[in-house]
C-alpha cells in the first residue's frame, strides 16, 4: 500500500459518486428533521383557520407577532414566569446529575468493591419502572411534606440519573485508561482529586451530550410537573396544557407557544451545539 | 496547584446547587394557601345583595376555581371582587378530562384541588358516590337555596343517603338540533326551522331528511359524527345505560337498541362525516362545513361561536327529534380540602344564582338549571344573531321544562365511552354493525366493572 | 495503590474521607438514596397497591385482593391487544432506527464540509416537546387535511385513514419516535467511533478489508458495548411508550390509543385504567408487569447483543 501524497485524518479517499450520495443522504436527514419544527412555526405565525386549508400550509403566515403576544398575555399560562421556572429546573438538575452521574459512573467503571454488580443491576433496573404509575405515589409523597406546586418537586427526584450514571459508566469504561489512574493513585491522588483531574477532562464530550440531552429532557419532561405543578407556578409545558386547554384549541396559538418553549432550546443547542460537536472531533484526533 | 483550583470548582458547584435549591424552596407556595393578603384590604362588611345568606368573613382569602371549557365566569367573578374587596380569585381552566382526572388525583392524595371545582354530568355520578371527600353544603345552608333548581338537577349530585349535597348545579344540556342553513338550502331543502323541526319529529324522519339532502350530491355529509346521534338519543330515552338499582342494563334496555340502532341505519346511508366528536378534524369540521347538522345540546352553541366565527348567520337551531333528553350541565363543589369552605360557598352560591345564570345565558349560550328562568321573559326573549336570530331563549327553556330525567350509574362515563368507541370502529369501517352490537355489550360490561 | 500522601497546606492531613475502600460506596451513595426515596418507595407502594382492590377516588379503606387483579389480568384480551400493541411498535420502530443511526453515525465519521451543521441537523428533533411533536405529527397524518394524505394524493394514492388501523397507525407512531431518537442514537455512535484507534483500520485495511468490510469487522465489534447501550435504552423507552399513543388519538382524551385500541401500548392502558377508570388496584399491577417485562427484554437484548459481539472478533 503506497502512503497517501496527502496527509489525511481520515485513512482512505472515497471515490466521489459515494461521496456526492453521502451529502445527498446528509441534506435529506437534516430536511426530514427540521421539517416539523418548520411546520411548528409555519402554523405558529397563521391564524387557526388555516389548520384546516387543502393542500396544507408550508410557507409562514404573517401572525407570528400577535401570536406570540396573545401567548405571553394569556393570564392563566403565565408563560414568561413558566420560561424563569424551567430555565432554573433545567439548569440546576442539569448540573447535578453531570456532577453524581460522574461520580457514580467512576465508581462502577473503575473500582472493584463488593455488590457492585448487583448494585449496577439495580440502577439498570430502575431504568424498567415505568412512570406512569411512580405518579401517584410519589405525588403522595410529595403531598406529606407539602412540595407540591413547588419547583423543589420537579428538581429534588431528578437530582441524579440511573440513565446519567449507565452512560457515565460506559463513556468512563471506555475513555478513562487505567494506567493514568493508577499513575494519580502511585502520585497520591485521593480519588475526588482523580475524578476532578483524570476522569473530568477525559470524558468531556460524553459529558457535553449527557448534560446538554439531560437539561433538553429536563425542560420537555411533561406528565410529572402537568400532574405537580399548578398553572400559578409552572414550567413550560405545564404552560402549554393550560393554553392548549378549553373546550377548543387556537392551534395556532398552541404551537406559538410550542415555538417559544422551543427557542430558547434551538439557542443553547447552536451555541453548546458547537462545543459539543468539537468536543467530539478532539476524541477523534487520537492515537 | 490544579488539583485544588479544580477540587474548590466541584465544592463551589455544589454550593451553587444548594443555594440555587434553597432560592427556589421559598416563595413559592401561594397557590392554594389562604392567606395571601389583598394589595388594599378595606375591611368592607359584605353588603353583597346577591350573596347567600351566610357570613362572610371579612380577613383576606385567596379561593381558587377550576372549570373546564367556558363557564362564562370572568366578568362575574370581577364584578364579584368588587363587592368582596377582601377576596381574590383566581380561575383555572383545563381541558375537560385533563381537569376531571386531575381532581380524582388531588382528592386521592388529600391536596392540591382547588376551592371550587366544576364537575361534569358525566362524572358527577362517579364523585357523589365519595361525598366524604367534599363539603357538605348542606351544613352551608344549600338546603335554603334548594328550591331553586330542577328537581332531578338538584338530586343528582345528592349522596345516595340524601344526606349530603356536593354540588351546586350550573347549567343542564337541553338539546336542539343546530344546522347550516346555507347548506341545506343548497340541497334543495327548506331552511325554515320550524319547517324542519316539522319534516323530523323522530329520528327515522330526520334519517330520512338526510337521505334526501345527500341525494341533491353536494358532497356535504348529514351529520358529523356518529356518537353525536347515539348520545341524544339515549339520553332520551327513560333508561340508560343502568337501571336504578345501578346495573349495566345494556343487553336488555330496548331504548339502548333502539338507539344503536338507528345509528347504524344512519352510518350505512353513508350520512356521517365520520369526525370523531371534539377532535382537530372535527373543530375543523365546523369551519369547513364538512356536516349540515349537529346535536346541540345549549353549551355546544358557544363552541360552535368559538369554532367557526366566520359562520356568524348561516347557523339555525331547529327541535331536536324525538324531544326531550339532557347531554351535559355541570356543578360546583368544594373539595373537604379546602381551606376556605364558607367563602368558597358564597362565591359558588353567587355564581349560581338567578341574576348570574341568566348573563350566562347571554353570553355563552349555557342553559341555566333554575326553572325560575325559564318564564322570565329576559331569557325567552333572547335571540342569538350567531344562529340567525333564533329564539334559543323560548327552544331551549321549553326542551328544559320538559325534561324527563335520566338515572346514570355510577359507572355512566365509562360505559359511554366503551360503546362510544365501538360505535366509532363501525363508523371507520373497521367493524360490522352485527359484530359492533356484541363488541359494545362485553365492552360496555367490561367498562362498568 | 497510595503510599504517602503529599499533602500541601495538610488538606489531608486528618484523614480522607474517601479513602479506597469506601470511595465507590460514598460515590454511589447520593443516586442510591434519592432512588430509595423516588424509585423504591413508589414502586413497593404499587406493588402493595396491586394486592387491593383500590379505586382512585374514594377515600375509605381498601379491600385486599392478594392476586386477584393479576389473575384478572392474565384472561383480559385489552392487554395482550396491548402487549401485541407495544411489541409490535417497538420493532417497527427500532430496528429501523438503530440500523439508520448506525449509518447515519459512519457517514458523519468522515471530513465533510459542513460537518458541524450536519451533525446538528440530525440532533434536532430531540430539542423538541414530546406534546407538542405529537400534536404535530397527528396533524401531518390527519385523515382530511393531513400533508401525509395530501403528497400520496399527489401520486394517486387513496387517503389513509392513519388512526383506524394497526398498520397505519403502527408506521405513524414508529415514525414519530425514529424521528426523535435517530439523531440521538447517531451522536453516540459517532462519539464510540472517534474513539476506535486508527491502527485498527490500518490493521484491517493490511488484511484487505475496507469499505463496508471494515465497517463489519472492525467498527461494529468495536462499538459493541454502545450498541448494547443503545439497544438496551430504546428497548427501554420502547416498551415504556407512552406520550406518542396517547396523543396521536383523534381523542386523545380518552386515551384509548384508537377506537378499537389499534395502537394502545401497555403503558397507555396502565393510564386509561388509573386515570380514566380510576381502578387504580388494576393498574398498580399492569404497572408491574410492565416493569417486570422491561426487565426481561432488556436482559434478553444485552446477552443477544453481547453475544452477537462476541462472535464477530
Amino acid at each position: 500500500m503506497s502512503a497517501q501524497a496527502r496527509p489525511r485524518p481520515r485513512r482512505r479517499r472515497q471515490p466521489s459518486a459515494a461521496r456526492n450520495m453521502t451529502y445527498v443522504l446528509l441534506v435529506l436527514t437534516v430536511i426530514l428533521s427540521a421539517f416539523p419544527i418548520y411546520w411548528t412555526f409555519v402554523v405558529a405565525s397563521s391564524t387557526n383557520d388555516i389548520i384546516a386549508d387543502v393542500p396544507p400550509p408550508l410557507t409562514p403566515g404573517g401572525h407570528l407577532q400577535e401570536n406570540v403576544r396573545a401567548v405571553f398575555d394569556n393570564d392563566s399560562a403565565n408563560f414568561a414566569k413558566a420560561l424563569v421556572n424551567t430555565a432554573i429546573v433545567s439548569a440546576v438538575v442539569s448540573i447535578s446529575v453531570l456532577v453524581f452521574s460522574s461520580l457514580a459512573g467512576f465508581a462502577f467503571a473503575k473500582m472493584h468493591f463488593r455488590g457492585r454488580n448487583l448494585a449496577l443491576l439495580l440502577v439498570i433496573a430502575s431504568l424498567s419502572i415505568p412512570m406512569q404509575l411512580g405518579v401517584i405515589p410519589l405525588y403522595i409523597l410529595m403531598g406529606k411534606i407539602g412540595w407540591n406546586g413547588d419547583l423543589k418537586a420537579v428538581i429534588v427526584p431528578f437530582l441524579v440519573s440511573a440513565f446519567g450514571v449507565f452512560y457515565m459508566r460506559q463513556a468512563i469504561s471506555e475513555a478513562v485508561p487505567d494506567e493514568l489512574l493508577d499513575a494519580g493513585r502511585i502520585d497520591g491522588c485521593g480519588t475526588l482529586r482523580l475524578w476532578a483531574n483524570v476522569v473530568v477532562p477525559a470524558v468531556r464530550p460524553a459529558a457535553a451530550v449527557l448534560g446538554l440531552f439531560t437539561f433538553m429532557m429536563t425542560w420537555n419532561d411533561f406528565l410529572w410537573p402537568l400532574v405537580t405543578l399548578t398553572p400559578e407556578d409552572p414550567t413550560v409545558q405545564v404552560s402549554l396544557a393550560t393554553l392548549a386547554s378549553g373546550y377548543y384549541q387556537d392551534y395556532s396559538l398552541v404551537l406559538a407557544g410550542t415555538a417559544l418553549a422551543t427557542v430558547p432550546l434551538l439557542v443553547l443547542f447552536f451555541v453548546a451545539g458547537r462545543q459539543l460537536i468539537a468536543g467530539i472531533m478532539e476524541g477523534a484526533v487520537k492515537g | 496547584m490544579e488539583g485544588i483550583v479544580r477540587r474548590r470548582l466541584g465544592l463551589g458547584m455544589v454550593a451553587a446547587l444548594a443555594v440555587v435549591l434553597a432560592a427556589c424552596g421559598g416563595g413559592s407556595d401561594s397557590s392554594t394557601s389562604s392567606s395571601t393578603p389583598a394589595a388594599d384590604t378595606a375591611p368592607a362588611a359584605s353588603t353583597a345583595a346577591a350573596a347567600a345568606a351566610t357570613t362572610a368573613s371579612t380577613e383576606p382569602v385567596t379561593l381558587t376555581i377550576d372549570t373546564f371549557g367556558d363557564f362564562g365566569y370572568k366578568e362575574l367573578i370581577a364584578d364579584y371582587v368588587k363587592l368582596h374587596p377582601n377576596v381574590t380569585v383566581k380561575e383555572i381552566q383545563q381541558e375537560y378530562n385533563q381537569h376531571h382526572q386531575q381532581l380524582a388525583q388531588h382528592l386521592a392524595a388529600g391536596s392540591g384541588a382547588a376551592d371550587i371545582v366544576a364537575i361534569d354530568e358525566g362524572f358527577i355520578v362517579q364523585f357523589r358516590s365519595t361525598p366524604d371527600q367534599f363539603v357538605n353544603l348542606l351544613d352551608l345552608g344549600a338546603g335554603e337555596l334548594k328550591d331553586r333548581w330542577l328537581p332531578w338537577k338538584w338530586a343528582a349530585s345528592l349522596s345516595a343517603d340524601g344526606n349530603t349535597q356536593i354540588g351546586l348545579g350550573t347549567d343542564v344540556g337541553g338539546l336542539a338540533m343546530c344546522y347550516r342553513k346555507d347548506l341545506v338550502e343548497a340541497a334543495g331543502l327548506p331552511s325554515d326551522r320550524d319547517a324542519l323541526s316539522a319534516m323530523w319529529p323522530d329520528w327515522n324522519a330526520f334519517i330520512a331528511t338526510g337521505q334526501k339532502f345527500q341525494e341533491a350530491g353536494t358532497g356535504v355529509k348529514w351529520v358529523d359524527s356518529a356518537t353525536n346521534m347515539l348520545n341524544p338519543i339515549i339520553a332520551q330515552q327513560p333508561v340508560g345505560y343502568f337501571d336504578t338499582s345501578d346495573q349495566l342494563v345494556f343487553d336488555t334496555n330496548p331504548g339502548i337498541k333502539t338507539a344503536w340502532d338507528s345509528t347504524m341505519d344512519m352510518i350505512s346511508k353513508d350520512e356521517s362525516a365520520g369526525l370523531a366528536a371534539f377532535s382537530p378534524e372535527w373543530n375543523a369540521g365546523f369551519k369547513k362545513g364538512k356536516f349540515a347538522t349537529v346535536a346541540c345540546p345549549a353549551w355546544m352553541m358557544g363552541y360552535i361561536k368559538d369554532q367557526a366565527p366566520d359562520t356568524s348567520g348561516k347557523w339555525d337551531v331547529a327541535a331536536i327529534p324525538g324531544g326531550g333528553g339532557n347531554w351535559g350541565g355541570s356543578f360546583l363543589a368544594i373539595p373537604k380540602e379546602s381551606e376556605n369552605p364558607e367563602a368558597a360557598y358564597d362565591l359558588a352560591a353567587y355564581l349560581t344564582a338567578p341574576e348570574q345564570e341568566l348573563q350566562i345565558f347571554k353570553d355563552t349560550g349555557n342553559l341555566p338549571s333554575l326553572p325560575a328562568l325559564y318564564t322570565d321573559p329576559a331569557l325567552t326573549g333572547f335571540t342569538n344573531p350567531f344562529f340567525s336570530d333564533a329564539p334559543v331563549g323560548t327552544i331551549f327553556s321549553d326542551t328544559a321544562a320538559a325534561l324527563q330525567p335520566q338515572f346514570l350509574g355510577t359507572k355512566n362515563g365509562p360505559v359511554r365511552q366503551a360503546v362510544e368507541n365501538v360505535v366509532r370502529e363501525v363508523e371507520n369501517g373497521s367493524l360490522s354493525a352485527e359484530d359492533g352490537w356484541e363488541k359494545a355489550s362485553k365492552a360496555a360490561a367490561k367498562a362498568a366493572g | 495503590m497510595s503510599v504517602t500522601h503529599r499533602t500541601p497546606g495538610g488538606r489531608r492531613a486528618r484523614g480522607a474521607p474517601l479513602t479506597p475502600r469506601t470511595a465507590p460506596y460514598l460515590l454511589i451513595a447520593p443516586f442510591f438514596v434519592l432512588f430509595a426515596i423516588f424509585g423504591v418507595f413508589p414502586l413497593f407502594y404499587t406493588g402493595w397497591v396491586s394486592l387491593h382492590d383500590w379505586d382512585l377516588i374514594s377515600s375509605g379503606p381498601h379491600e385486599f385482593v392478594g392476586l386477584e387483579n393479576y389473575r384478572t389480568l392474565a384472561d383480559d384480551p385489552d392487554f395482550r391487544n396491548a402487549i401485541v400493541n407495544t411489541l409490535g411498535i417497538f420493532v417497527l420502530a427500532t430496528v429501523p432506527q438503530i440500523l439508520i443511526a448506525l449509518g447515519l453515525a459512519a457517514l458523519l465519521n468522515q471530513t465533510l464540509r459542513a460537518r458541524t451543521f450536519f451533525r446538528m441537523g440530525v440532533l434536532l428533533p430531540n430539542v423538541t416537546s414530546i406534546a407538542a411533536v405529537s400534536i404535530v405529527f397527528s396533524q401531518l397524518f390527519g385523515r382530511e387535511y393531513g400533508l401525509v394524505n395530501y403528497v400520496l394524493s399527489l401520486v394517486g394514492i387513496d387517503p389513509v385513514n392513519w388512526q383506524a388501523h394497526k398498520w397505519s397507525s403502527w408506521i405513524a407512531i414508529a415514525t414519530m419516535v425514529d424521528w426523535r431518537w435517530t439523531g440521538y442514537n447517531t451522536l453516540i455512535l459517532l462519539a464510540a467511533m472517534q474513539a476506535i484507534p486508527s491502527e485498527l483500520y490500518d490493521a484491517a485495511k493490511v488484511d484487505g478489508a475496507t469499505g463496508f468490510r471494515a465497517f463489519r469487522s472492525v467498527t461494529v465489534p468495536m462499538l459493541r458495548y454502545t450498541i448494547m447501550f443503545v439497544v438496551v435504552v430504546a428497548t427501554i423507552g420502547g416498551i415504556q411508550l407512552f406520550a406518542e399513543p396517547l396523543l396521536f388519538d383523534t381523542s386523545p382524551a380518552s386515551a384509548n390509543g384508537g377506537a378499537g385500541r389499534e395502537f394502545q401500548t401497555i403503558a397507555l392502558y396502565l393510564y386509561q385504567t388509573a386515570f380514566r377508570s380510576f381502578d387504580f388496584g388494576y393498574a398498580a399491577a399492569i404497572s408491574w408487569l410492565l416493569f417486570l417485562l422491561v426487565l426481561l427484554i432488556a436482559g434478553l437484548n444485552a446477552l443477544m447483543v453481547r453475544r452477537l459481539g462476541r462472535g464477530v472478533r
